[in-house]
């Protein structure tokens, strides 16, 4: 944050009372807060949509924030649901491309995972799972090759996959 | 969505009203009182218990209908403070209290199976089931209650406040029908008390998370 927490809280203490210049500044030190918080986790092209509908929630869910704790706190927890809602969204859409697949035997899925920060979460994975998204989400190899470099049926690294992603997601829910 | 940030955060603020902060105990009380106004609706409607009448309290019985009155007022506790979100905080206390609680059917499954031991099993009697439905039924008062608080606010986590939302529900709809049940054995209490609790937030986890989304 720009401003300190204790100015953030006085400023969203005001805001509750109706102070619109406290508020203007508190929205803008939150948006610097926020864009900070999902670049490292989202696509840029997705960044402003999710600082834009986190900022709505800070609008809509004002009367939440308790004025005797701290404001980062509040505002942290703001924005995790909000990424964890998007997470839900953009995997719902994965897992229906992802099952019209297990049937079409199409390849061509879009990547999901490049969408999430995946170097801490890969640990908690096995192996096998993370060879699975590394080679077809990542690197973009198709199903077959993925396959074929592996040494996983075809129907394994497909099963891997979605394995793997609801796994993901589930650890960024917990996180 | 306006174009750019900039439009939408001056939106923002020309739609600023002043806002009364959500106070954790508006919300523990709202709840205390959907409970009492469910056990004083099923002590009017179908009276007390003999004993309760008679001023001279089975202690079983009392026992444990105050396991379930704490357990349903520390799930209100941390369902009202649910409402405003916080990073880094813990809520925890009603666990130990559900823990607590948790003995109940656990000693009660441990008398049914020494008895089953013993070559002397005694049938589970199936008018539990009436506890049940009445306990799940003055539960919604409760369930009602807490999902409109939460509503108001912002709760984070709403798989763990759906949860809270029937445990404490539940805990508060069969404390109402402690009153008026006749059965004092720690089988039927363990057995249909527990369960009603149980399957209340088994309920809670599955129904209010969708309701409370935000």
């Amino acid at each position: 944050m720009v401003a300190d927490d204790a100015t953030l809280t006085r400023l969203a203490g005001l805001s509750q009372q109706g102070d619109k210049a406290a508020y203007a500044a508190l929205l803008g030190a939150a948006r610097q807060w926020l864009v900070r918080y999902y670049r490292r986790r989202v696509l840029p092209s997705q960044l402003d949509d999710l600082v834009q509908e986190s900022l709505l929630s800070v609008h809509r869910k004002l009367a939440s924030y308790d004025p005797a704790r701290s404001f980062a706190p509040w505002l942290a927890a703001i924005a995790r649901y909000r990424f964890i809602d998007h997470l839900r969204l953009v995997y719902r859409r994965a897992e229906d491309e992802l099952n019209t697949d297990l049937y079409a035997e199409d390849p061509d899925e879009p990547a999901i995972i490049a969408r999430i920060s995946l170097e801490r979460l890969f640990e908690a994975l096995p192996a096998a799972q993370q060879r699975a998204i590394e080679l077809v989400k990542i690197s973009g190899l198709s199903i077959s090759e993925a396959s074929a470099t592996t040494g996983q049926s075809e129907s394994l690294i497909k099963v891997n996959i979605h394995r793997g992603i609801k796994r993901l997601a589930a650890l960024v829910e917990r996180g | 969505m306006p174009d750019t940030t900039e439009n939408l955060i001056a939106g923002l603020v020309a739609d600023l009203k002043p806002v009364a902060s959500l106070r954790k105990r508006t919300g523990m009380t709202l709840a205390v009182i959907a409970l009492c106004a469910g056990a004083l609706g099923m002590a009017g409607l179908f009276g007390l218990r003999p004993d309760l009448q008679a001023r001279q309290p089975d202690p079983i019985a009392l026992i444990c209908a105050g396991l379930f009155l704490v357990l349903a007022l520390a799930s209100f506790w941390a369902v009202a403070d649910m409402a405003r979100p916080y990073v880094g905080v813990r809520r925890e206390g009603w666990g130990w209290t559900a823990l607590m609680a948790g003995v109940l059917p656990v000693a009660a499954l441990v008398v049914m199976g020494m008895d089953w031991l013993r070559g002397e099993p005694m049938p589970l009697e199936l008018d539990g089931g009436t506890c049940l439905r009445f306990g799940l039924g003055w539960g919604l008062l409760s369930a009602g209650v807490q999902v409109w608080w939460l509503r108001r606010g912002a709760p984070s986590r709403p798989a763990r406040a759906g949860l809270l939302v029937g445990v404490g529900a539940g805990a508060a709809g069969i404390f109402a029908v402690s009153l008026y049940c006749p059965h004092s054995d720690l089988v039927h209490i363990g057995v249909w008390h527990g369960l009603t609790v149980i399957v209340a937030g088994l309920l809670g986890r599955i129904a209010v998370p969708r309701l409370i989304a935000w």
